[in-house]
């Protein structure tokens, strides 16, 4: 059984592309997101909103792109982001200020 | 400066202007009226000198023009012009100066008058500056001055004054003179006249001076100088004391110095010294020497023309002083003078006395010798007596005549008419045959002699005779005082004197006497030496001898260690009279000088078998009864008679006749002997000498009085001490009688008889008392006030081997064990003996030591009582042997106590350490151990000290313990500080060992004791077996009808039988696994013990599981319960809490049948009791409804079921109980559950353990989660779900939840990564729990983990970092099989 993953990707009103996220990402799914977030190679909103649970394999995706990555995020996952060091690199936003939706 | 008016100074001003003060005043005369007008109009050349004479530091005066006006610098004005400043400025110097204008004047005119400079050194001149005619000195010179056409008009005087340097010096000299060395001053009147001489030198400082010594109330003119005999003021004597006297003589007297005008009456005409008028005062200074009285004093008229300063004053007295020391230093010397001629006379006098009394003895002496000499020759063969008495005069006029012929020798070399004859001799062969001579006695006094003379390659002069004395004096003194060691002769060549040394390894000389070694009849006190006889006069006549040979000897010496004396005598004959040499010697050996040496000397060695060189009696023994056949033998002798002497002829001479007398005889050889011997066995009577070595008559006297054993033993002194001090001073010291040597042997039997019949009678009721203390069979003995042991009987030496010779015994006494062999045997004596100096009666049982060092037991039995002599409280008391009975009691004792033990044990294992505990006591052992040796296992140790461990006993110890099986059982061995016995356990052979701890003796009493208990014990072990097995079974059985066999997740459970032995009981708890994922929970309590109280049980618990399967409601299983126990016998009034509990939802449903109340321990902290569902206990109202209740168990609460065992106690309310059950659940609220169970069983045990069998269940919400799963990543989402739903039973808040899912997601990502590399598919085990304060996860694997180093895109050390983030503790540890990582998290309250 995969651990239940849904990716959706779109475009932000400013046109920067856009990927939300819902479920929970270990190492079984965590290619899934890679693969997603290298259709394009540019900037990209990550909306992990509905993200209840991110491991260090997740965190390890998010790493190799964080410089272009802008991550919107719930209370649940910022001490990961945190402690991991993730939220140094890539662009954090908290879930509701980023008045970009 | 035209125009201006010149200001009035404007010339004096520029003139004067090199100093501002005497300038400001030269400034201020007025000059218009002097002829050399105003400044301003003065020459060039005159303003140029008083500008040069102002400027100089160097005192000047100058005088300029017709008048020869005055000028002068500040230099001058301090030191000479004084009081006439600035009076002086500007007169005319004949004015100025006019007191000495006759002096001055005449050089001044010879100056203007040629031009030429003068030059005078230290001219004396007579200042008025100071107030009066002063004596000044001055070296000056005058030069001319000239004007500027150079004509001479003036003249400067540059002058230093001299005054201080002149009188200092001049005083200088007089002390100086004082004090040259008056080494040929020996008297008074010597020193008198020399410092008289050495004053009157200096008739300027001392115009007169007059030297006054006290003499007893007078002072008496003893020295004067500058003043006439017979003069009014110095009178020839003064009363000491008298206030009005001329000079004030009792001021000196108590050391003060007065200074005495000189005025009027007798002082009118006195003398004026060097000065053209007579002084105007005196100094009267004593003349004193620290550490006496004023010797005198010694008045100083003083110079008028100084005055009486700091230095005058001083010099004064140091003249004082050094008259003082001279009469000091002559009166010593006349003192010393005196004291060395009366010295002198005193040793004159003594050697006279000696020679003539000496030369008075040679004529008696040769008449004695020469007969005795035939009477031996005629009396070869008489009989023995009769040749012995001849031997012993022979002998004693040797003795006499060599000290005779020494103190003539004294007396020829004093006057010196010492005849010497100095022939070449080979030192080193006639050293060797003189100390041949000596080696007999030297050998028999056990000493070796080593005798080392190597021949000299130059002859020796020396006088044969006085050659002889030197040596044998020398080794008669090496011998005497040598008792062990060796006596050495050495001769060696050194340069240009031969040296022989002679040198022992006795006693040797205290430092202190060293000086006075070779000082004529000096002894030196108290030395250890083998005879007391002796005139203290050898050594100094072999000083004489060695000097006469122009030699000279010295002594070193160490006291203990030896002395040695180096004889140094020069080879040729320059330094002997030429008339006393002779060309060769004779060809004599050693002369008879020798023999009276020899025969002394072996006089005070003991006689030995076969070397009695003349069958005197041994010393010590009695005298054999062939060579003195007592007149009245054996019993009906007249008394028995011990003789102290240490001249043995004198010795044999009383023992002969007082053994002639009737008397039995034992004779010694010094205090200390007859001391013991007296003390041994109490003769009659002691005749003792005065003087002897070690311990001389008067001391031994004192010391037999002092005892109350030998106080009545009559003792009669004898001295060869004439006068009557002596024999007062013996019969105060106590002795019964005394006699002065001379005596005759009738005298002597005369006052011993007369003092034994006295003695009898005295001695009596004293004998009396004596026997029938003897005939007690008990020990007796008498203590001092201090607890001496001070009189014993036959019985005592017989038990302890300490005899009546020793006494006083002092405390601690020598039976008393040894304290560092057995401190407890001795601190047990030692406060026996306390009680005893303290009670005024008692008795006690002690250990004490046997003199051949066997353990007794003694039963001492004392009461205090008073001397009736000495009116002192003594200890009266008598001992008896008890050891017999001692230990017969003690093995009854300790194998009571062992049978106690053995019988309170309730287990083999607590038997055997009872039983170890009861031993250590016992034997007060450091420590007892015991191993049981099970064949294939480590030997199993059991000891009283709790850390002992079989692995870590000393080698040594294992081994003799393994060597204890080889051994027959109950024998003991002893090794090093203890015993080993060996005997059978249940288990296999036991070796006991026992460690007594230094030094302390295993009996044979303990051995036999020990064998007996070893006996003993492995009885009691064999039966404590057997009653284990028993229980062992019982609770078997009991385990086994209790409950399920597998407990429901979360729970844990315990059940303890009744402490005293064996008691199970109806006490029960169960748990059932409801088909509907329920669990039906029961804990039951049936009436009664024993095993029909466990059957009543066994039945009850089925039937209830089987109810609740049926219908899973506690209050219907409970009422269908009532009806099965009314028909079961026993099962009345069971108490029962019966409880469904839903572990999803936390939901219990209970009721009670008369049991205690649950108790819930939440998380919080809090407690809460099920109390309700309550009813009446089993088949009470069977048939009657029973109530239920709920209640949801919190998250991360304990519930605790029990029953009453656990918490009633007698006399304490069930309340209080539940209260600390409470209590404990809470205190052990982070334990897991089942280590809880063991703390709640232990806490709340009684001190004698459980007296009601007790049952307990806890269960903690929710039950831990403990899930496996293969090592697959797919599996991680359903691990997290599980988890997620069992954290949501624990009520954490939201973060916390995902903070333990990551943790335990990373932990489980590591699994499945490393599971995957090393066996895929492995399982990985994820178990979590809840305690009330913190989560606990636990992820274990079997793969390896990667080191958390943060590398690049390293997942799995980023996975390592957020657990231990996440949570609070985490640990990994890897292991062979896989890793386990444990995480913990603190749960917010």
């Amino acid at each position: 059984m995969t651990t239940p993953l849904t990716l959706t990707t779109g475009r932000r009103a400013d046109g920067t592309p856009r990927l939300s996220v819902s479920g929970e990402i270990d190492m079984s799914n965590a290619s899934a997101l890679a693969e997603a977030l290298d259709t394009g190679s540019g900037h990209v909103v990550v909306d992990l909103t509905a993200v209840e649970y991110l491991d260090s394999a997740g965190l390890s995706v998010l790493f190799a792109r964080a410089e272009r990555l802008e991550l919107i995020v719930t209370p649940l996952l910022e001490p990961v982001l945190a402690v991991s060091g993730l939220a140094e690199l890539a662009t954090v936003h908290r879930h509701g200020d980023d008045g970009v939706r | 400066m035209a125009g201006r008016a010149p200001r009035p100074t404007s010339a004096g001003g520029d003139v004067f202007a090199a100093d501002r003060e005497v300038g400001g005043d030269l400034a201020l005369v007025d000059w218009a009226a002097t002829p050399l007008g105003p400044p301003g109009q003065w020459p060039q050349s005159l303003q140029t000198a008083v500008s040069i004479l102002l400027s100089s530091r160097f005192p000047m005066w100058m005088a300029w023009g017709e008048q020869l006006t005055f000028f002068c610098n500040a230099a001058y004005r301090r030191d000479t012009l004084g009081r006439k400043y600035p009076w002086a400025l500007g007169r005319p110097a004949n004015e100025v100066w006019a007191e000495i204008w006759d002096d001055i004047g005449p050089r001044i005119d010879t100056v203007l008058r040629t031009g030429e400079a003068t030059w005078d050194e230290g001219l004396l001149l007579f200042l008025e500056r100071s107030g009066y005619s002063e004596e000044t000195y001055h070296t000056f010179s005058y030069s001319p001055l000239r004007d500027d056409a150079g004509a001479v008009v003036g003249m400067l005087c540059v002058v230093s004054e001299d005054t201080d340097r002149v009188i200092g010096e001049r005083r200088m000299a007089t002390l100086r003179d004082l004090g040259s060395d008056p080494t040929v001053i020996r008297t008074e009147q010597e020193v008198l006249a020399f410092t008289g001489r050495q004053l009157d030198r200096n008739r300027k400082d001392l115009p007169f001076t007059l030297t006054y010594l006290f003499d007893e109330g007078t002072a008496r003119l003893s020295a004067a100088t500058g003043i006439p005999a017979g003069h009014p003021a110095a009178p020839a004597v003064l009363p000491a004391d008298d206030p009005d006297a001329l000079w004030p003589a009792a001021a000196p007297a108590r050391g003060e110095t007065v200074l005495v005008p000189l005025t009027g009456g007798a002082f009118t005409d006195l003398p004026a010294g060097d000065w053209p008028k007579p002084p105007r005062q005196a100094l009267v200074v004593p003349l004193v020497q620290q550490g006496s009285a004023p010797y005198g004093f010694c008045v100083a008229a003083l110079n008028r023309y100084r005055e009486l300063d700091e230095g005058y004053r001083g010099f004064i007295e140091l003249a004082a002083g050094y008259i003082a020391s001279g009469i000091g230093s002559a009166r010593s010397y006349e003192a010393q003078q005196r004291r060395a001629e009366e010295l002198a006379e005193l040793d004159r006098a003594k050697t006279a006395f000696f020679s003539n009394i000496s030369h008075e003895f040679r004529t008696p002496l040769t008449l004695i010798m020469g007969p005795v000499e035939d009477l031996r020759g005629r009396f070869a063969d008489a009989e023995e007596a009769v040749r012995q008495d001849l031997d012993v005069v022979h002998r004693n006029g040797l003795r006499l005549g060599k000290l005779v012929n020494t103190l003539l020798d004294f007396s020829r070399i004093e006057a010196g008419r010492m005849q010497a004859c100095y022939a070449p001799v080979d030192l080193a062969a006639v050293t060797a045959e003189l100390a041949s001579v000596f080696r007999s006695a030297v050998e028999r006094a056990g000493l070796a002699f080593d005798v080392d003379c190597p021949p000299l390659d130059e002859p020796v002069y020396v006088d044969r005779g006085m050659w002889e004395k030197v040596v044998l004096n020398l080794l008669s003194n090496a011998l005497k005082f040598t008792f062990d060691g060796s006596v050495r002769v050495r001769v060696r060549r050194s340069d240009t004197h031969a040296v022989v040394i002679v040198s022992d390894t006795g006693v040797g000389v205290p430092e202190a006497e060293m000086p006075r070694l070779f000082e004529r009849f000096h002894r030196i006190e108290n030395a250890r030496s083998r005879s007391n006889e002796g005139s203290g006069i050898g050594l100094a006549l072999v000083r004489e001898l060695v000097g006469l040979h122009g030699g000279s000897i010295t002594a070193e010496s160490r006291p203990g260690e030896g002395t040695a004396f180096t004889l140094r005598i020069p080879f040729g004959t320059a330094h002997l009279p030429p008339g006393s040499v002779a060309p060769e010697a004779s060809g004599a050996t050693v002369s008879a000088t020798a023999d009276p040496y020899v025969q002394e000397a072996l006089r005070w060695l003991p006689v030995s078998d076969g070397a009695a060189a003349d069958g005197a009696a041994a010393d010590g023994a009695r005298l054999p009864h062939d060579v003195n056949p007592p007149v009245l033998p054996g019993p009906s002798a007249r008394g028995r008679v011990l003789v102290a002497d240490d001249n043995a002829d004198m010795r044999e001479y009383l023992s002969r006749t007082l053994a002639a007398g009737g008397y039995e005889v034992h004779a010694v050889a010094d205090g200390v002997e007859a001391l013991q011997a007296v003390r041994r066995d109490v003769p009659d009577l002691v005749v003792s000498d005065v003087m002897m070595p070690r311990l001389d008559g008067l001391g031994l006297l004192a010391r037999l009085r002092a005892d109350a054993r030998t106080a009545a033993v009559p003792v009669l002194l004898l001295s060869a001490r004439a006068g009557q001090e002596a024999s007062i001073e013996g019969l105060q010291a106590g002795a019964d009688d005394y006699l002065v040597k001379p005596f005759a042997a009738a005298e002597l039997l005369a006052r011993v008889r007369a003092n034994m019949e006295l003695a009898r009678l005295r001695g009596h009721h004293l004998r009396w008392r004596a026997a029938l203390i003897d005939s007690l069979q008990e020990a007796f003995f008498v203590c001092d006030d201090a607890g001496s042991v001070v009189e014993i009987n036959t019985a005592f030496t017989r038990i302890l081997g300490y005899g009546p010779e020793e006494l006083p015994y002092k405390p601690a006494h020598p039976w008393w064990p040894d304290a560092a062999v057995d401190p407890d045997a001795h601190r047990r004596v030692g406060t026996a003996f306390a009680t005893l100096l303290e009670r005024d009666q008692g008795s006690s049982t002690v250990p004490v030591t046997h003199r051949d060092g066997r353990r007794l037991w003694v039963a001492v039995t004392w009461n205090k009582a008073q001397d009736p002599d000495t009116g002192r409280r003594v200890t009266v008391g008598t001992l008896r042997d008890v050891t017999a009975e001692h230990h017969a009691v003690q093995r009854t004792t300790a194998l009571a106590a062992l049978n106690t033990v053995l019988s309170q044990a309730a287990s083999l294992p607590e038997a055997l350490a009872s039983a170890l505990t009861e031993l250590k006591t016992l034997w007060r052992a450091r420590s007892v151990l015991a191993v049981v040796f099970h064949p294939g296992n480590v030997p199993a140790l059991t000891a009283t000290d709790p850390d002992a461990n079989w692995n870590e006993l000393p080698p040594e110890r294992r081994d003799f313990l393994e060597g204890l099986r080889d051994r027959p059982p109950l024998t003991p061995v002893i090794e090093g500080s203890g015993a080993g016995v060996l005997l059978e356990h249940p288990d296999g052979p036991l070796a006991v060992w026992i460690d007594l701890g230094e030094h302390r003796p295993f009996t044979a009493e303990d051995q036999v004791l020990l064998s007996l208990l070893a006996g003993r014990l492995a009885q009691g072990l064999v039966r404590a077996h057997q009653i284990d097995q028993q229980r062992e079974t019982a609770i078997a059985l009991q385990r086994a009808i209790l409950g399920p066999a597998r407990l429901p997740n979360g729970f844990a459970v315990r059940y303890e039988p009744a402490t005293p032995p064996l008691e199970v009981g109806g006490d029960w708890y169960d748990t059932v696994a409801l088909p509907d994922g329920r669990i039906g929970i029961v804990v039951g309590d049936c009436v009664g013990r024993g095993l029909e109280a466990a059957s009543v049980m066994g039945q009850l618990r089925s039937a209830c599981r089987a109810l609740m399967l049926q219908e899973p409601s506690p209050a219907r299983t409970l009422m269908a319960l009532d009806q099965f126990a009314a028909s079961v016998p026993g099962a009345l009034c069971t108490t029962v809490f019966c409880a469904v509990f839903d572990p999803g939802a936390g939901e219990l449903t209970y009721s009670t049948a008369g049991h205690p109340p649950g108790i819930l321990a939440h998380a919080d902290g809090t407690v809460q009791l099920l109390e309700e569902g309550r009813s009446v206990p089993l088949a009470v109202r069977p048939g009657k409804r029973r109530p239920e209740a709920r209640c949801t168990l919190p998250a991360r609460s304990t519930l605790l079921l029990y029953t009453d065992g656990l918490v009633e106690r007698r006399r304490r309310s069930l309340g209080t109980g539940i209260e600390e059950a409470g209590k404990a659940l809470q205190e052990g609220r982070d334990l897991p559950v089942d280590e809880l169970a063991t703390e709640v069983m232990t806490r709340l045990a009684p001190a004698g353990g459980y007296d009601d069998d007790v049952a307990l269940l806890l269960y903690r919400h929710p039950a831990p989660l403990d899930l496996t799963f293969p090592a697959e990543a797919s599996q991680l989402a359903p691990v997290r779900n599980a988890l997620r739903a069992w954290l949501a039973q624990c009520d954490l808040n939201r973060i916390d939840v995902q903070n333990v899912l990551v943790a335990a997601g990373e932990a489980c990502a590591n699994a499945i990564e490393h599971g995957h590399r090393h066996a895929p598919g492995e399982a990985v085990r994820l178990s979590a729990e809840a305690f009330a304060d913190t989560v606990r996860l636990t992820v274990a694997d079997s793969g390896r983990w990667k080191d958390p180093q943060p590398e690049p895109y390293a997942n799995r050390g980023r996975g390592v970092a957020l657990m231990r983030a996440t949570m609070e503790d985490v640990t990994i540890t890897p292991g062979p099989v896989g890793t386990t990582v444990d995480m913990q998290m603190r749960i917010a309250r």
